[in-house]
């Protein structure tokens, strides 16, 4: 397989030429209707608006409606926060399927993952949403319902402590996707389970179905400082979400699907996390999965976990 | 009876013959060396000898007399060796000769680049994880060409123990709500409370 | 045409009324207003006015919905004697029951409509041009018998009351079927609602196979303590003669549903606190309070209160036939269940999260504002089509020819 960072190739280009050309549309149908069309309410657009309103749902959209989608989220994130940001549609690679392990011997409850992973994906400062959580048992004790989630001791690992961080397993037999009355959540050909936050109508039950309270719902709409904001965003995955839909961890598809780290895996500076694609038998998580004593949270549930914990 | 004499002859002199073939100079044969684990993927290794301060070592250690004496040093840098509590000292790893360069268990130099090749001398299991990939720290990809950082990126061989250091905040509740302190959970195992509770 | 004859009829009938009627409708109608006020708040600033969270992402509106769709599922116990058994003095209240039953189901649907995060995208479940997950999801499911149970209680009386209205006789042979499946259905839609929550194992505090029995047996206790004081109270105000046999049977149904629900709730407690392990973590947080933590145990214990206390009163058959004594025990039924399946069942199912965390839940004003507007509205429709389907079987609303 080829290890250039644009595995697609051709296809990529021409996708973007295709989009570059239809967004150039786009701009300027937006721009003679915004100068014949006043402002409608909530500031957006009414064309921005309606479009948005009929958008089909991911799986359903061809690729010229996808862009046109591409592109009503980059004006949307314009208009909210005045930041110009570059949101992609990176299919999933073939022959590759993600799996993450931690090793907990390592980590020492630092939680800098939790707070890269809040800056990567645009979360919002204000809902509190995070989509990892570090949880703080004591040795000899494995029972989540002893685990204090909010330690805030003057320095990490505790004595008598150890730290387990949880966040979306990507299960292979996800009890979230079953629950969606209308297929807004589904796993992707990498492994993937993936929200389509524009398809989502906010009923919550994927999140009472998770075991591992790994999907979290906007309450109110994210504030992110526009600063701050990560303009390199994938329709799946870390692009400004609006408010009353439900949302997780995606494994980074902007950055994994292109080759590199979840953004949890590079901040954590004890080398706890591994990742890699579990259909290629050279990859360091298959050594772990070959060579640890590898085990799953709740794996009585049979929910089939692609995120494996070990120590050593 | 000049029979019995004859065998007891013939086994002794077989057994004497036997003794000297034994002590025979055999061929040498190289020992094996370590090359690397069969199967491991390439990798290239984050250098760290732009990192070193006070590098190269013979700038100083050129004019110094080696001294191979297991002493407690008092120099500029580094004089205490935390490291497997007392099980080794600084000429374990340092070459006494070459101060630019490591050396292995069997002597062989070893650039500070290449720092690792030390420490799996004692640490194989830890080497063969980090080749691996189940243990250290991957650059900046999944995918595609292998950079791991050096042992020494994170431990320091003088002080290998990672210290505690503070963490990032906790996590919030959900805007306009406030997190009640519970009771926590009773720390103490069931059975170390009834050996509390016998012994009172 | 006839049908729009009938249909302009019957609402002119609604509204004409006596000045109590109309002081009632107008007060139902202030609380409505309150309640839309309540949700526009909701709809400008989101979910968040409300008191969910991550944590306990279900909260009064679904608790509120699970227990109208028992509501709604309970008209069955009049549509069974009525046409199974053949009583005739329950047939002559039977549309009323199913008009209760229309009403309860737009509540349910309601109280869910509120607790989306995107109304706007109601459509995405339609099937076709939306995305149906039918059979997979059981939110999906209980959408649908939820509709068709609606449609299966408009259609039906609808047909009957448009028969006599033309001075005509329902055939029996045409509507008989569709009341066979409406009581199938009623049990469907209350077992659907049941397995929603016990599909998952994710929460071991629902994640039960008698939650599907609990909630029949709690439904067709509190749903008869609805009825038996509505028809009552139709009684009351309007000359329409409801024989006092109708409200014995639904005294006695009610008596043995709660009986039942309180044998699986002393079912429950024992098989969780037998062996105490994790999965009682939320039923020791219901009841005893957990790691200080106990908003909801004096909630839980005045339920089970006022349901025994109840059920002694209905189980003594002569207190039971005074009416004062089985208006007391209906209210305290219909309360005590209202709380056991909402602060009962549905929250405590969040408590701890799946991560072994407690974080409690309170309604906030907006919740409880939004809920009364959407009871309120309940009411109004069940007024409404109570008083039109009176007037049709009192004959006094024909067809002029």
């Amino acid at each position: 397989m080829t290890m250039d960072s644009d595995p697609k190739g051709k296809d990529y280009k021409s996708a973007l030429a295709r989009r570059n050309f239809l967004r150039g549309i786009g701009m300027g149908a937006v721009t003679t209707v915004a100068t014949v069309a006043q402002p409608a309410w909530g500031g957006e657009t009414f064309q921005d608006a309606f479009a948005d309103f009929f958008q089909k749902d991911y799986r359903r959209m061809s690729a010229e409606e996808i862009d046109a989608a591409l592109g009503r989220i980059e004006r949307r994130a314009k208009r909210r926060y005045g930041v110009d940001i570059d949101c992609v549609n990176t299919p999933p690679q073939e022959g590759v399927v993600f799996g993450y392990a931690i090793n907990i011997s390592r980590c020492r409850g630092y939680r800098d993952c939790v707070h890269a992973c809040v800056k990567e994906n645009n979360l919002g400062r204000d809902s509190q949403v995070q989509y990892i959580r570090v949880l703080e048992l004591n040795d000899g004790d494995f029972n989540l319902e002893h685990s204090d989630h909010y330690y805030d001791p003057e320095t990490v690992p505790v004595e008598g402590k150890h730290y387990l961080p949880v966040q979306c397993m990507q299960c292979d037999d996800p009890p979230c996707v079953k629950a969606c009355p209308v297929e807004a959540t589904w796993m992707e050909p990498d492994g993937i389970v993936v929200v389509d936050y524009d398809w989502c109508i906010g009923c919550r039950y994927c999140m009472a179905a998770c075991p591992y309270w790994a999907r979290h719902f906007n309450w109110t709409t994210p504030e992110i400082p526009a600063e701050e904001i990560n303009t390199k965003t994938h329709y799946l995955g870390n692009r400004p979400r609006p408010r009353g839909v439900v949302e997780k961890c995606h494994f980074c598809v902007q950055r994994t699907r292109k080759g590199r780290q979840p953004a949890c895996m590079e901040a954590c500076p004890t080398g706890a996390r591994i990742f890699g694609n579990l259909l290629d038998p050279d990859s360091e998580i298959r050594y772990v999965l070959a060579n640890k004593q590898v085990f799953r949270l709740k794996e009585e549930l049979g929910t089939d976990p692609k995120f494996w914990y070990f120590s050593d | 009876m000049r029979s019995k004499i004859l065998q007891l002859l013939i086994c002794i002199s077989g057994l004497l013959l036997s003794s000297v073939q034994a002590q025979e100079p055999m061929t040498p044969q190289e020992p094996l060396r370590f090359e690397g684990y069969p199967g491991a993927p390439e990798i290239k290794v984050v250098p760290r000898k732009d990192k070193l301060v006070f590098y190269p070592c013979m700038m100083c250690h050129a004019a110094m007399e080696p001294n191979p004496e297991i002493r407690q040093l008092n120099t500029p840098h580094n004089s205490e060796v935390k490291h497997g509590r007392g099980r080794i000292w600084c000429l374990s790893c340092h070459d006494l000769k070459d101060r630019n360069h490591l050396h292995t268990l069997l002597g062989e130099p070893v650039d500070f680049n290449d720092a690792y090749q030390v420490c799996g001398g004692c640490h194989a299991n830890r080497q063969k994880d980090w080749t691996f990939g189940a243990h250290g720290k991957r650059v900046a990809n999944w995918q595609g060409p292998r950079t791991l950082y050096n042992c020494t990126h994170c431990h320091n061989p003088h002080d290998p123990t990672i210290k505690p250091r503070a963490p990032s905040p906790a996590p919030h509740v959900r805007a306009g709500l406030k997190r009640v302190q519970g009771l926590p959970h009773e720390d103490t195992p069931s059975w170390m409370k009834r050996q509390e509770q016998a012994g009172q | 045409m006839a049908v729009v004859g009938f249909i302009l009829d019957s609402i002119r009938e609604m509204f004409r009324g006596p000045r109590e009627y109309w002081m009632w409708l107008g007060a139902l109608a202030a609380i409505v207003a309150f309640g839309a006020w309540n949700y526009s708040q909701q709809l400008m600033n989101g979910l968040v006015v409300t008191g969910m969270s991550d944590q306990v992402s279900w909260g009064f509106y679904i608790s509120n919905f699970a227990f109208l769709v028992g509501i709604a599922a309970a008209a069955v116990l009049l549509v069974i004697p009525a046409y199974l058994f053949d009583r005739k003095d329950i047939k002559d209240v039977v549309l009323v029951g199913e008009g209760m039953a229309v009403a309860a189901v737009m509540m349910a649907i309601m109280f869910v409509v509120v607790d989306l995060g995107h109304p706007d995208r109601l459509w995405h479940l339609m099937p076709v041009i939306g995305r149906f997950h039918w059979p997979i999801s059981l939110l999906a499911w209980d959408v649908l018998v939820l509709s068709v149970y609606f449609l299966l209680n408009l259609a039906i009386p609808f047909y009957v009351l448009y028969s006599h209205y033309q001075g005509k006789e329902p055939n029996f042979r045409l509507y008989f079927p569709f009341v066979v499946i409406a009581m199938f259905w009623a049990i469907s839609i209350h077992t659907v609602t049941a397995f929603l929550f016990s599909a998952n194992p994710a929460r071991p505090f629902w994640h039960s196979a008698l939650l599907g029995p609990r909630f029949i047996a709690s439904a067709f206790a509190s749903g008869p303590a609805l009825i038996i004081i509505a028809l009552q109270i139709v009684r009351k105000v309007t000359s329409y003669p409801i024989s006092q046999t109708v409200i014995d049977t639904l005294a006695l149904i009610m008596t043995t549903a709660l009986q039942i629900s309180l044998f699986f709730v002393g079912v429950e407690l024992f098989t969780d606190f037998y062996n105490e392990g994790a999965h009682a973590a939320s039923i020791h947080y219901l009841f005893f309070g957990l790691r200080g933590f106990a908003s909801l145990q004096m909630w839980i214990w005045v339920s089970l209160a006022l349901n025994l206390v109840a059920v002694v009163i209905l189980m003594i058959h002569p207190l039971r036939r005074k009416i004062v004594m089985l208006n007391i025990a209906c209210v305290l039924t219909f309360f005590g269940i209202w709380i056991e399946k909402g602060m009962g069942l549905v929250i405590p199912g969040f408590i701890p999260t799946p991560l072994g965390e407690i974080f409690e839940y309170e309604p906030t004003g907006i919740e409880l504002g939004v809920a009364a507007g959407i009871w309120a509205f309940g009411i109004l429709i069940f007024t409404l089509l109570a008083k039109a389907v009176i007037a049709i079987k009192q004959r006094k609303l024909v067809r002029s020819r």
